[in-house]
């Protein structure tokens, strides 16, 4: 009969343990400083492309719907090209999302995002399609431009707007604080990510319907 | 002698009104209308901006929710006028996908306050211009624009209404959200977010469609549903906290529009405790179990669930083996039936009275720790790799490797094994603790519940739980025909104890795998090691307890055991202080770049596998007097990591004449030869061969 009394010290120990675990919530939303969701998605060319094969890297996640006027704002202005540039040119991983289901805005298949990256003069790291929205939802990616920002060793550090203006003039670009910008130079330098969430604005992500929430 | 004035200026008024032209943008057609007539020095009319929207396309509110974009106003006005903020009125839902929205469709007035300054001139007419901007979506969105004016003259006193905008702005105003006699408060309950809402206006009130709009697009969770409970004063609405809250304790207020039974109030809820009166009754009838998710579900499936969970528990690893050995010592007493049945009760008692006393501490816990949120603690990697080692010394326990507390075992034996209703009861108490580990998957959802729940509704959840747990043993002390069938105490325990270890091993594999999302491959390396210390030790222990048990005296054996379990945590918890260099990932052109810049580069060839190398980091390169070197002399510090297979690394070690890692090379700062560090770094041979590479710059 030992075993009843030292697997009873072991339980005094454990029952705190059993019930965090218990009430620990079911389902874990994105949340900044937490691993960011791993997902699979086809890029332009048809090659299935992952967020593991860019482990070691800074990543920055885009979602895009080219016929969203907030995000033309950020496309016909340059603005996202020169972001997108800066960061590629300092090792950053730039993934493009396009959660867009068929025959809604935004929509587009292989050939034709490549097309669109090419005359929009991106340069993103590859352009993901993701017609089903399970990349969307698992990010809870609600508007285009969404952006997501991780961290070498997989930790979401920013999630939010791309700036502090969320409106569709190009005029507010002028004095816009760029979120991202910020966030990419503060997770170089090593710093903690000042600004960490803010609001996404622009267009909702066009989801498809079947795929009830 | 005013009047007659004032009909005259009406007249001069229609005349100028006219000059208010509706604007087709595309989608919506706008225009401005006032509120009366003409406008009087001094005095505040409304002027409105009447959108009157296409079927199926809608604007939106001040917080447009999860996408979209509130219509703006810019005004300008002639000198001394000026406008006030956009009254707005409450707006609808507006679900799309996975996300809400917050706005408007068919027609909407948005009234704004302009004051005439005292010293306007009656008969002047004046022109007030407004640049509107607004995004119109459908399921795409569009925004539009429109200058629009209008024309108003200053008559002496106030005068009429406008006949276009005089009574749809007085139905805006009239249904505005108001202030109102309501007292708010808010508390973040576990996962959630409670806001609780009494007052007089909200006695009688239909509950049914009661909705929250927070003015802050970032407080809440706009597209989860917001589960309603009725009070006797008020009501509580359950809500998922928002970006706010995910970094810190979140907003002291929450502001927004209570929209309830056909009526809108403003309400400021400040973090508080809850009023009673404002929950207990329910869900609305006609409300009742709409939406889904946990988050809705009432007390009856809850507390059902829990009884079902709390049955189930008797059948898990963690508890099982109390239990059998428990039912085995009643096997004893088969022929004194009411022996067994008040032990059978005496365990039932401890059962509950454990569960209610867990779910207190729980309720206690959750109110002090509601800023943080619980579940929090799974979040720090540190604190599930406590789990981890916590779970691995069980599995270790439960094999056999060592014992715990045999001077602990008199009295826990005594108290388990005497036929004593005590010891029945305090059997009741430890199952429950030791089944809490196996807690997850059936109670979860129910805790999860309860956390959220006022605390009567809680604790009847936990009270089903213990009933459901407690009811078979209870039954076996009842119905001796059972006890006669339990398998007799023998050798086949100790078979199936250290085979119940192998789960406890899973469990620990598992929450390793967790510290392996959360945390880097440098603490899951720490982890592991004082993962197999710990083995160590305990093995040890368990040779010094065994070498007791035969009297002889082991206490090197049982400190050496201490030790290394102290190491062990130590290894895995130590706050690695390291003073950070930060590096930067090596590339060719970054190199040139930095060199360009005439900054002297640090080039450190290394790999996760190259033992030497990681040595070195740790020695050398982490180390305090190295970053400050770093810093001193504004050293560039590249790392070419060749963990995976990389060609252009590679090709760098075979120029060096290197086969592999590690390699060392410092460029000084004004171009010139590079240096290569010997294989074998110390803290001064890297700030001796930093300084030269400054020197050499400048």
């Amino acid at each position: 009969m030992t075993s009843l009394a030292y697997t009873r010290r072991a339980a005094l120990v454990l029952g705190v343990a059993g019930l965090a675990i218990a009430a620990a919530p079911a389902q874990a939303a994105p949340a900044v400083g937490q691993p960011a969701p791993a997902f699979q998605a086809v890029d332009f060319n048809g090659k299935t492309r992952s967020l593991a094969e860019f482990r070691g890297k800074t990543v920055v996640l885009e979602w895009t719907n080219n016929g969203c006027p907030y995000v033309q704002k950020h496309y016909n202005s340059g603005n996202m090209q020169s972001l997108q540039k800066q960061a590629t040119a300092e090792g950053v991983v730039w993934l493009t999302i396009i959660s867009s289901a068929p025959e809604t805005q935004g929509y587009l298949t292989g050939p034709q995002a490549k097309a669109w990256k090419t005359k929009a003069g991106a340069a993103s790291t590859t352009v993901l399609l993701d017609p089903t929205g399970k990349v969307g939802r698992a990010y809870d990616a609600r508007t285009t431009p969404h952006m997501y920002v991780i961290d070498k060793a997989g930790k979401l550090v920013y999630m939010g707007g791309i700036d502090d203006k969320p409106t569709a003039n190009p005029e507010s670009l002028k004095d816009a604080k760029n979120y991202v910008k910020a966030a990419l130079s503060d997770v170089k330098a090593g710093r903690s990510v000042a600004v960490a969430t803010s609001r996404p604005y622009g267009c909702s992500v066009k989801y498809a319907q079947s795929v009830a929430d | 002698m005013m009047r007659l004035l004032a009909g005259l200026l009406m007249a001069l008024a229609f005349a100028g009104a006219a000059a208010a032209q509706p604007v087709d943008t595309g989608h919506l057609t706008a225009e401005l209308v006032p509120q009366a007539r003409g406008i009087a020095p001094g005095q505040t009319i409304y002027v409105a901006l009447r959108q009157k929207i296409d079927k199926g396309w809608h604007t939106y509110w001040k917080n447009p929710g999860d996408s979209g974009e509130p219509t703006q106003i810019k005004w300008t006005l002639p000198p001394g006028f000026t406008a006030g903020d956009i009254v707005w009125p409450a707006p609808h839902k507006q679900p799309i996908g996975p996300l809400m929205n917050y706005g408007y469709s068919d027609e909407v007035v948005l009234p704004v306050p302009v004051t005439a300054p005292a010293d306007a001139t009656p008969g002047q007419t004046v022109t007030l211009k407004a640049a509107a901007s607004f995004l119109v979506c459908a399921d795409v969105c569009v925004p539009e624009d429109a200058v629009l004016q209008i024309s108003l003259p200053v008559s002496a006193g106030p005068v009429g209404a406008d006949p276009q905008g005089g009574r749809a702005i007085d139905k805006a105003l009239a249904q505005a959200p108001k202030r109102a006699a309501l007292q708010a408060a808010f508390q973040q309950r576990g996962p959630a977010l409670q806001l609780a809402v009494t007052g007089a206006p909200l006695k009688a009130a239909n509950f049914v469609d009661a909705y929250f709009f927070p003015y802050s697009a970032t407080v809440i969770d706009h597209a989860k549903p917001q589960a309603i409970e009725q009070g006797t004063e008020g009501l509580t609405l359950t809500l998922a906290p928002g970006y706010d809250f995910q970094n810190g304790p979140g907003p002291s207020e929450l502001a927004g529009v209570l929209a309830v039974g056909g009526q809108a109030y403003e309400i400021t809820a400040r973090q508080a405790p809850l009023p009673a009166a404002a929950a207990g009754l329910g869900p609305p009838a006609a409300a009742g179990g709409s939406g889904a998710g946990s988050s809705t579900m009432s007390l009856i499936p809850a507390v059902l669930l829990a009884f079902l969970g709390g049955l189930i528990l008797n059948l898990m690893p963690c508890v099982f083996p109390i239990l059998a050995m428990k039912a085995a010592s009643l096997a004893g007493h088969a022929h004194e039936a009411a022996a067994a049945r008040r032990q059978g009760l005496a365990f039932g008692v401890g059962v509950l009275a454990t569960f209610l006393i867990l779910a207190a501490v729980l309720i206690a816990l959750q109110q002090a720790g509601q800023a943080v949120g619980w579940g929090f603690q799974l979040q720090s990697p540190a604190v599930v790799a406590g789990l981890g080692l916590l779970m691995l010394l069980v599995a270790l326990n439960l094999s056999g490797v060592f014992e715990i507390g045999t001077s602990l075992q008199g009295a826990g034996g005594t108290l388990a094994t005497r036929s004593g209703l005590a010891g029945a009861f305090f059997t009741g108490a430890l199952a429950v603790v030791v089944a809490a580990p196996c807690t997850a998957p059936f109670m979860g959802p129910a805790i999860g519940w309860a956390l959220t729940q006022t605390e009567p509704a809680a604790l009847a959840v936990f009270t089903a739980l213990g009933l459901g747990f407690a009811l078979p043993f209870v039954l076996v002390a009842f119905v001796p025909a059972f006890i006669g069938r339990l398998p007799k105490p023998g050798p086949w325990m100790d078979i199936f104890k250290k085979a119940l270890a192998f789960p406890m091993y899973g469990a620990a594999a598992w929450l390793l795998w967790v510290v392996a999302q959360q945390a880097d491959a440098a603490f899951l390396a720490r982890v592991l090691a004082a993962a197999i210390l710990v083995a160590a030790a305990a093995w040890i222990g368990g040779a010094a307890q065994r070498g007791h048990a035969m009297g002889r005296r082991h206490v090197p054996q049982a400190a050496l055991a201490a030790g290394i379990g102290a190491v062990a945590v130590a290894a895995a918890f130590w706050p690695v202080s390291a003073p950070h260099v930060e590096a930067e990932p090596y590339s060719a052109e970054r190199l040139a770049a930095l060199q360009s810049e005439g900054r002297p580069v640090f080039v450190n060839y290394t790999a996760a596998w190259c033992v030497s190398c990681q040595v070195n980091e740790r020695v050398a390169l982490s180390t305090k007097g190295t970053a400050q070197a770093f810093k001193r002399y504004n050293v560039a510090y590249l790392k070419a990591d060749w963990t995976k297979k990389d060609d252009v690394i590679a090709a760098d070690l075979a120029r060096f004449g290197r086969a592999g890692v590690p390699l060392y090379l410092v460029y000084p700062g004004g171009g010139g030869d590079y240096a290569i560090l010997p294989n074998l770094l110390t803290e001064a041979s890297v700030v001796k061969a930093v300084e030269a590479a400054a020197k050499g710059s400048r």
